[in-house]
């Protein structure tokens, strides 16, 4: 008898298999519950800004804003997407839009990092639009806000991105199936409490208060 | 199971709409009224929007059957 047959026998013994379903139930809340407590920490950013900046805020480029605003709700959408192909065993639709999903992320990203925070110190301007932001971490506490708010939320993005190009490798390896397919509800639950996120940074960063 | 495929891809295709209606409201209410009331409003709905219909909220109460 090998050790495989005798650990299941064993748990077959005394019950100590969890049942799927119950499994699945315990892992949702136990990421609802951290994304509970990532709220503290956004939170936190988020009354900064109105503590420090009051009703105003810094001279940022609108249209960039809602561009990238834009970019992450389509990603979003096309990780939503992405879960009910994997759900209703869409193979095809899974796949092709948890890559468009991480595509468009990668390209919010880039608007912060490279367009934004101009860290390549680019200028240049399209259809009279100015592309490239000139705030520095430097510049007291826009700058500070600023960069603390996008910066976090950036992170965010970016372990989003690797968690949906390993489901996405995983599903080429055929590891999900419609009755089981957690990670890519994780995946998917996650990417879009980053874009929750945004949705109340955006507001605040770009639109409330009086540019200074 | 092909009309709940189809309902679930028209959710996400009106989900969607909804929030891109919502960001252009949002954009232009800024420029022309300046209200952060109404923009903490928006967003709040934008945010709802989304735990409901895209992070599927109500699972959490749901019982699993498979």
């Amino acid at each position: 008898m090998s050790a495989a047959t005798v650990q299941t026998t064993h748990d077959e013994a005394h019950g100590h298999e969890v049942p799927y379903a119950t499994q699945i139930r315990s892992n949702r809340l136990g990421l609802w519950l951290f994304l509970f407590s990532e709220l503290f920490l956004f939170g936190a950013l988020f009354t900064s800004r109105f503590v420090l900046w009051g009703n105003t805020r810094p001279d940022l480029s609108q249209e960039v804003g809602l561009l990238a605003t834009g970019v992450l709700l389509l990603s979003s959408y096309f990780m939503y997407r992405s879960e009910t192909g994997a759900a209703y065993g869409d193979q095809k639709r899974f796949l092709r839009s948890a890559l468009i999903a991480a595509l468009m992320g990668l390209l919010f990203f880039i608007m912060v990092v490279v367009m934004e925070w101009n860290v390549f110190g680019l200028s240049g301007s399209l259809f009279g639009i100015e592309l490239f932001g000139h705030l520095k971490p430097s510049d007291g506490v826009y700058g500070g806000v600023f960069y603390a708010m996008t910066g976090m939320h950036a992170l965010h993005v970016l372990s989003g991105i690797v968690l949906i190009l390993i489901i996405w490798w995983n599903g080429r390896r055929g590891v999900f199936t419609p009755e089981r397919h957690w990670g890519v509800e994780a995946t998917a639950i996650y990417w879009h409490y980053v874009d929750v996120v945004w949705i109340f940074f955006y507001p605040a960063l770009y639109l409330m208060g009086q540019p200074a | 199971m092909n009309e709940n495929k189809a309902a679930a891809y028209r959710l996400g295709y009106i989900t969607l709409a909804i929030l891109a209606v919502l960001t252009i409201i949002e954009f232009f209410a800024a420029i022309y009224l300046g209200s952060l009331v109404f923009l903490f409003i928006i967003a709040i709905i934008k945010a709802a929007v989304i735990i409901q219909n895209f992070m599927h909220i109500s699972r959490l109460w749901r019982e699993e059957n498979h």
